[in-house]
């Protein structure tokens, strides 16, 4: 059986060595988003628990500051 | 709003079993036996008696003109210096469209400033933004200093990111320019005879 979710998919920050993951630079994050704007999750972009959890904190700080939308109209 | 956003720094783990020596326990308790617990690495940052570095971005709303935005940029600055804190990096991103509009508004002026203050003084900054009318939001978020070593590193990493994507918008452009197979052309002249041949034929219904 072939599934796609289960492709071998590399965390695209450890990859990179960022550490820190900065709220405004939004082209990145914005990437972590769905056409909804909802945050995906691990199982489909393959970026690892410790990335994803600061990846979260940095996409709800854009949206406080109106640097990322909170729903798509 | 005010949020905290820091980095504790990883602890590196410490391999034992890459030299252990003749005696291994022996060795093991020389070192840290808490490898992957030391207190001294864990939060290594925050403890000390620096004075830490914070990092705030506002919106001035649209109703001003660029010419009104200077006093009130020069305004927050005067409240930072006058709290005891030292700017060390200011940035102004100019007129920005918002991702939603905040009280009717469309449009917002952002700037930014990076400034070095003790940790009580935060509060009273934060108090005087949200008071005031002419900034529709603010964050202050706590920020780890970089040295220029730690600049350099990733100027260098963004150059790579951004080759490899240039390098993957060129494969996706290759791809479809594959040659699709020629149609066989169909000469007219043959058609026009079978078309002859069809309607010759007597029994067509």
């Amino acid at each position: 059986m072939t599934n796609e979710l289960k492709n071998e998919k590399a965390c695209y920050f450890c990859v990179n060595g960022i550490k820190e993951i900065d709220y405004k630079d939004i082209n990145t994050i914005r990437r972590f988003t769905n056409t909804y704007k909802k945050i995906l999750p691990r199982k489909r972009t393959g970026t690892c628990s410790w990335h994803q959890r600061k990846l979260a904190t940095a996409i709800k700080h854009a949206r406080v500051m109106a640097l990322l939308p909170f729903t798509n109209k | 709003m005010y949020f905290k956003h820091v980095v504790p720094e990883k602890p590196e783990l410490k391999v034992f079993s890459k030299n252990p020596g003749f005696f291994p326990f022996f060795k093991r308790k020389k070192e840290n036996i808490w490898g992957f617990f030391n207190f001294n690495n864990f939060m290594a940052k925050n403890k000390k008696n620096e004075i830490p570095h914070y990092e705030l971005l506002y919106i001035v709303s649209n109703k001003y003109t660029e010419d009104e935005l200077k006093p009130i940029v020069l305004n927050v600055n005067k409240t930072i210096e006058e709290n005891g804190g030292k700017i060390t990096y200011k940035e102004d991103w100019g007129k920005k469209k918002l991702a939603y509009s905040i009280k009717h508004f469309n449009y917002g002026y952002y700037s930014l400033a990076e400034f070095d203050i003790e940790g009580g003084q935060v509060e009273k900054i934060d108090k005087e933004l949200r008071m005031s009318s002419e900034i529709l939001r603010h964050t202050i978020v706590v920020k780890i200093a970089k040295t220029a070593e730690e600049i350099k590193a990733e100027k260098t990493r963004a150059k790579v990111i951004v080759k490899k994507a240039i390098k993957e918008k060129r494969k996706e452009k290759e791809e479809p320019l594959k040659k699709e197979e020629p149609k066989t052309k169909v000469d007219l002249k043959d058609l026009d005879e079978k078309l002859d041949k069809i309607l010759d034929t007597d029994d067509l219904l």
